[in-house]
């Protein structure tokens, strides 16, 4: 900086406390207005939303055909690791092999992260948190109904998501020549990591689901319900499995412009959680199967 | 608070007290009240800057969210440094900002406020003017930092140039503080601190 550049705008020290005021008014807006994991509503109540909108009324119309069912999650930057974060507990309440599996990855991914330098005081308290949620869903000492209350206990919700959100930090990490190529300017991974991945209601993008998929090694698809002139929702599975997809991903996620939801496909709604007075009565019906 | 904020907050306050590491650093928490809501940080100036000597304490509010958002961090002790504000206290940092993560501590904190002490950023400012002199003349921005170490936070450093100048302002009637406050954003030159303080 050299004497002639003009001075820094903006002297007012109440500057920063003013954005930071207005950024929490607007979060507990969004709070008060959206639960942190919703219950089950069908697909078709999107339809309310987009009655207006003929490209998004033809993609909803040709997903009630393979899709369900959907729960909304609070659109607070924390959507997607939170919708796969609850998707995947309640597949764990009846998929004793994906407990088997995710039980035997994480203490090797704990080790990984220790490696990287992240600080073990801190992580220790998130990975036991998730380990005990994981055991407790996996040994079914908790149930559906649980589940959905502990997904919306704010501080016990973040701390699920704030494990999920290292351990993709620790994979873009670890592979930080491959994942450098997708980085924007001189930013280097460690840095992204820094501010696009561990802060908290950072927004996600293809690079994090990339990431924290192959991370757990959970599948995943993504079904985007955008503006493209497609009549149908176009959908990227992670990972890629390319043309030949032999095994359906576990989870899948809706993604309108800027927010993710948890999709249920036509077949795996016995598996979901607390049904609705909206739910359809199938879903009811397996339930109480 | 939070049930899950106040257990944190209980392991951190064990963490920083009992570690040595954090001893030889020169940092220090202790609790304002019994309820773990407000705590009080002490970090003591870096060497070989402009701060050595000194010791800052820092107002520390523990949100009802923590650790999801960051604590609110103020100094008390005046201090004269670009990403700081001489009149509030109020800090420009990142990590206390939108890169808080609920990873990092408030061992985390302490110790990035001190490397922010040796390591200024004038082009993130929180005070323009403290920026301005830091990057347009930085023997008188090391010298009145220095000069404010001493009178606010204990630093043994003497300015009898200083003194002079602020001795004159005074005997026109100007309190200490604004007389301070004058002559440091002027660079120390008395018709400037003077037209400033009197139009």
């Amino acid at each position: 900086m050299s004497s002639e550049s003009p001075p820094p705008a903006a002297s007012g020290d109440n500057q920063d406390e003013l954005i930071l005021a207005q950024k929490e008014a607007i979060a507990q807006d969004i709070a008060s207005n959206a639960s942190l994991v919703g219950n089950l509503e069908p697909v078709y109540s999107l339809e309310r939303e987009f009655s207006h909108d003929a490209v998004f009324m033809t993609k909803i119309g040709n997903l009630k055909g393979r899709y369900a069912e959907l729960r909304r999650t609070r659109p607070d930057g924390n959507c997607f690791f939170r919708a796969v974060a609850y998707r995947y507990f309640e597949l764990l309440l009846h998929r004793p092999d994906e407990y088997e599996r995710i039980k035997a990855l994480l203490p090797r991914a704990k080790a990984q992260m220790i490696e990287l330098g992240m600080p073990t005081f801190t992580l220790e308290d998130f990975y036991d948190n998730f380990m005990d949620h994981v055991d407790r869903v996996g040994q079914a000492h908790m149930d559906a109904q649980q589940l959905f209350e502990t997904f919306n206990e704010p501080g016990q919700s973040d701390y699920l998501v704030v494990f999920l959100r290292l351990l993709t930090s620790m994979q873009l990490q670890r592979n930080a020549e491959f994942y450098q190529n997708f980085m924007e300017g001189d930013k280097t991974v460690a840095e992204f990591c820094a501010t696009e991945v561990e802060p908290m209601y950072n927004e996600s993008d293809h690079i994090h689901i990339t990431a924290l998929t192959e991370a757990t090694g959970i599948s995943l698809r993504v079904i985007y319900l955008d503006r493209g002139s497609q009549t149908e929702a176009s959908l990227h599975d992670f990972p890629d499995q390319g043309e030949s997809a032999a095994t359906t991903p576990l989870v899948h996620l809706l993604y309108r412009p800027g927010h993710y939801d948890v999709i249920y496909p036509v077949k795996s709604t016995s598996e979901s959680g607390p049904a609705t007075s909206n739910a359809t009565v199938t879903t009811t019906a397996e339930l109480s199967s | 608070m939070s049930n899950i904020a106040q257990q944190r907050i209980q392991r951190e306050f064990r963490e920083v007290v009992k570690s040595d590491e954090v001893a030889k650093s020169g940092i220090e928490l202790a609790l304002a009240h019994d309820d773990l809501t407000e705590l009080v940080g002490t970090i003591k100036g870096p060497p070989d800057t402009p701060y050595e000597g000194g010791t800052y304490q820092l107002e520390i509010r523990i949100p009802d969210t923590y650790p999801f958002n960051p604590p609110k961090v103020r100094f008390v002790t005046k201090i004269w440094h670009p990403n700081i504000s001489s009149v509030t206290g109020a800090i420009c940092l990142d990590i206390l900002k939108d890169q808080w993560a609920a990873a990092m501590t408030l061992r985390t904190v302490l110790l990035s406020l001190q490397a922010l002490l040796a390591a200024p950023e004038p082009d993130d400012p929180q005070d323009a003017v403290v920026a301005r002199q830091f990057s347009a003349d930085y023997k008188t921005f090391f010298k009145t930092a220095q000069h404010w170490a001493s009178v606010f936070a204990g630093a043994p450093h003497e300015h009898p140039d200083f003194d002079r100048l602020l001795t004159k302002l005074k005997d026109m009637g100007v309190d200490e503080s604004s007389a301070r406050v004058a002559l440091s954003s002027c660079g120390w030159d008395i018709h400037r601190a003077t037209e400033q303080l009197f139009n």
